[in-house]
């Protein structure tokens, strides 16, 4: 096990067991490892720890319990950035951004894809949709509809 | 920065592996194609820096914040 002191205090990890980005986040080439740190209380977000820089984190969480159609196929490079065969390995992951006021907003246009197995993940660009950067979530009332219609 | 004039079909390369062509220029717009590696990722720069921006942001958060949407914290109003 490793140490690192980041903004939130102390942190040990597995060196092993790493979230691994090949190719960084976008605009920040040098992130390649997290720590990926489960929320201690109830709740879907959880938040990922940079080991290159110790003072950036990022929060998490599975857009598809908020947006029940969202799909991200990964493209044949990211697939080998992940080193997966086919796109039914990876799931997707989105940066939950926090303002001051908390009505937090989810990155559909720039999503994570992930696989567990290769423990390996890649930040991609829809570049051609309508996601946007800052979703807000679903009011609940929506939501209820949604999963009623499903 | 490099500044080089080109005319409709003219080509400049970057780089062994790395070719951009002037298709059409129409309207104030210009049309260009690309010849560039598969892992070579190309965004259009607006896009691209609006991303860059978001990832910024959303660093800036406490550790309070992830109990924004857990049942058990939610304010009962």
């Amino acid at each position: 096990m490793k140490k690192i002191l980041t903004r939130f205090g102390e942190i040990e990890y597995d060196p092993a067991n790493l979230l691994h980005f090949p190719a960084g986040l976008v605009g920040l080439p040098t992130l390649k490892d997290f720590v990926v740190m489960p929320n201690k209380k109830e709740g879907p977000l959880f938040w990922i720890q940079s080991i290159d820089d110790p003072d950036i984190a990022f929060v998490l969480t599975d857009p598809t319990n908020f947006f029940l159609e969202y799909r991200v196929i990964p493209e044949g490079s990211e697939k080998e950035i992940l080193k997966i065969e086919t796109e039914e390995e990876c799931y997707v992951l989105s940066i939950v951004t926090v303002p001051p006021d908390q009505n937090i907003t989810l990155n559909l246009a720039a999503p994570i894809l992930f696989s567990p197995t290769t423990n390996r993940a890649v930040q991609v660009i829809l570049e051609n949709s309508t996601y946007q950067t800052k979703t807000s979530l679903p009011a609940i009332d929506d939501q209820e509809k949604q999963s009623s219609s499903a | 920065m490099l500044v080089l004039t080109r005319k409709t079909g003219d080509g400049i390369v970057i780089g062994d592996d790395i070719t951009i062509k002037i298709i059409e220029i129409k309207g104030g717009g210009i049309r260009i194609g690309i010849d560039a590696p598969k892992d070579c990722k190309i965004y259009r720069q607006e896009i691209y820096e609006k991303i860059c921006q978001e990832n910024r942001e959303a660093m800036q958060w406490q550790l309070d914040d992830l109990d924004v949407l857990a049942p058990s914290t939610k304010k009962d109003k």
